[in-house]
Parts: C-alpha cells; structure tokens; sequence
C-alpha cells in the first residue's frame, strides 16, 4: 500500500473541494489514509467517483459492443446476400453459356439442314434433267419406231402398190395383147372386147381405188403425228 | 482479490468491459491486455525461460478464437499448462458455448470456461467466489453461463 505525507494528502482535498479533481483508476485502491478520517473520506469518494465513471463507460462500451455484433451480423448477411446474388449471377451466366451452345447446335444444324436443302435441290434438278434425258430418250424411241413403222409400212405400200400396178399393168397388158392378136388373126374380139373393155374399166376403177386408199392412207398417218 | 490478471482476446471493445468489470468487482487491480495468441506465447516463453515469475499473471482468461492469431486459444492453453511451466489459473473466456470445445479445453488443461455476453458481471461475481478453489487446484472444471 502506498503512504502519502501530510502536506500531499491536503493538497490532494483541496483539489477535489475547489476543483473537482479526483485521484482515478486503481491506483485510489492502492493508497492508504494511514488513520487520517479526512483522507479515508477523500479516498472513499475518490473511489465512488471511479466508479460512477467506469459504470458509466461499461455501459457505453457495451452500447458499442452491441451495436459492432448487429453490424457484424448485417454485414454477415450482406455478405451471405452476395454470395447469393454471385451464385445466381453465375447460375444465369451457365444459363446463358447452355442458351449459346444450344443456339450454336441450332444454327449449325440449321446451315446442315439449308445444305441438305441445297444438296436435295441439286438432287430433284439433276433427276429433273435425267427424268426429261428420260423422256427426250423415249420421245427420240418412239419418233425411231415410227419412223421405222412409216417406213415398212411406206414400203408396204409401195410394194402393194407396185404389185398391184404390176397385176393391173399385167392384165392390162395380157388382155390388150389378147385383144390386139385376136384383131390381127381376124378372130371373133366381140367377147374379148368387152372382156378388154370391162378389164380396162374395173384395173381403172381399182387402180384409182388403190391410189385412193394410199393417200387416205398417208393423210391419216400425218394427222395422227401432228 | 487477484493480484494479476491476463486477458487474451482479440476484440479491444472487451479489453474496455473486462477492465471496468474487474475493477467494480473488486476481482483484480492489475489487468494486462493482450491481441494476439503468438505473441502471448512469446511472453510466456520468455518468462519461462528468463526463470521470472515476477511478470507472469496470477490468472489468464483466453479468449476461443482469437483472430489474426496462428493458433486458438485452447492451443494457447495447452501450450501455457504443457510447454512453459503452468502455475497460472487459466480457462477460456468466449461466446461460444460448444461442448465438444469445451472438451477439448478441459484435455489442454483449462480450469474454467466463462460465456461472454452483455452481462457478464453476475459471472465474474461467481467466478470470484470459486477462485481460491481454482488457486489451490481443487474446484472442478466449471462452465459459467
């Protein structure tokens, strides 16, 4: 315990009585009044005082204490907010890279699908153009097998027609030689006459007949081409 | 009374609250603050190996997580009770009040375990009353909350 001398011991009352100026913190514990009742009363309110003031600031320290654990909490939950928020924010931003990607596939399946297309287009005209090769093939077919038709049948008529003619002429010509020596050797031309002449009238009639029947014949075949 | 008092927590806030507590209490007179678990460690080892007891506290309160610090403070404990002499009454002083922690801290050797709140006066009046038994190794391992 510490001991002050007199003269300090006054000096220390007076102080308190005019000034209002106390010994503080632990150190007033530390001090002895040494059997003086005045400096045991100056240390007592000493103490008092001390008190009074470290209740004071006890409570104000608690006050900031208090207030510093519900900042800490809100900047806990702030902080806990953002990391929330960077969670999401990163959720959107993978949202976003599977939209891209799924566009991307889409447009490349799109430039896929517009090539096909494109390839499918070459396709339908490369097999427009063999199926019209196809049918040009088959018109020139068709136009070789009538022509060979118009010629055997042309040849037809024309070998029916020379044989005819060739009958008609035959006839003609047998039956005016028969006539012609019948007249010379001064023989009866009544029967062969009018044999001749009817001859002559029906090889005419059927000879014209003929002609008749090819050209029918021919007009119908070119009518039937156009 | 106490005669000397460590108080190892890394909020000085507390260091305020735990001075003026002690002092209206009348627990201790003497009140040494530290911040940091390392370099509390520091002085110990210091202490212990200079052989002074003169400096060395009568009671160390420690707080659990002391921030900015490489170790906790049952770590600290262990290391005061196991690795620099002991001879200190010691014992955690923190809000936490997790029983498996409290295991672990009665394991490095601490005698008390103190829950700091707004009222933290009605737990150093008891604290007091049972420091003889602490002194004198007797009391048990005591949660105060």
């Amino acid at each position: 315990m510490i001991v002050f001398d007199n003269k300090l011991k006054k000096e220390l009352i007076t102080l308190l009585d005019e000034k209002n100026i106390a010994l503080e913190g632990n150190l007033v514990k530390m001090i002895d009044a040494d059997g003086d009742d005045d400096f045991q009363t100056y240390l007592t309110t000493c103490i008092e005082k001390d008190r009074e003031t470290r209740k004071k600031r006890l409570e104000i320290t608690k006050q900031v204490q208090n207030q510093n654990k519900e900042l800490t909490l809100l900047n806990d939950e702030n902080v806990k907010i953002m990391e929330e928020l960077q969670l999401t924010l990163r959720d959107m931003e993978d949202s976003k890279n599977h939209i891209e990607l799924q566009n991307r596939e889409l447009i490349a399946w799109k430039q896929d699908n517009e090539r096909m297309g494109l390839e499918l287009r070459d396709e339908m005209i490369k097999s427009e153009n063999a199926r019209v090769e196809a049918e040009n093939a088959k018109k020139a077919a068709e136009s070789d097998l009538d022509l060979l038709q118009k010629k055997t049948q042309t040849e037809l008529i024309g070998k029916i027609v020379m044989i005819a003619l060739y009958v008609i002429v035959g006839v003609g010509v047998s039956t005016t030689l028969m006539y012609v020596f019948s007249m010379i050797t001064n023989k009866d031309t009544q029967m062969i006459g009018s044999t001749w002449s009817n001859m002559f009238g029906i090889l005419l009639t059927n000879a014209f007949s003929i002609i008749g029947t090819i050209m029918g014949v021919k007009y119908a075949s070119e009518k039937k081409d156009e | 009374m106490i005669s000397s008092i460590m108080l190892v927590d890394d909020e000085n806030l507390f260091h305020l609250v735990f001075e003026d507590a002690c002092s209206l209490l009348d627990i201790s007179l003497s009140l040494k603050t530290m911040n940091s678990a390392d370099d509390t460690e520091k002085l110990f080892k210091k202490w212990f190996n200079d052989n002074d007891a003169t400096h060395k506290p009568e009671c160390v309160f420690v707080d659990l997580n002391i921030i900015g610090s490489s170790f906790d403070g049952i770590e600290l404990i262990r290391k005061i009770n196991f690795e620099y002499g002991n001879n200190v009454v010691i014992g955690i002083i923190s809000s936490s009040n997790e029983p498996a922690e409290q295991a672990k801290a009665l394991q490095a050797g601490a005698q008390f375990w103190i829950i700091k709140s707004d009222d933290i006066e009605p737990r150093l009046e008891e604290f007091r009353k049972d420091y003889d038994g602490y002194k004198k190794r007797t009391a048990p391992f005591k949660i105060y909350n």
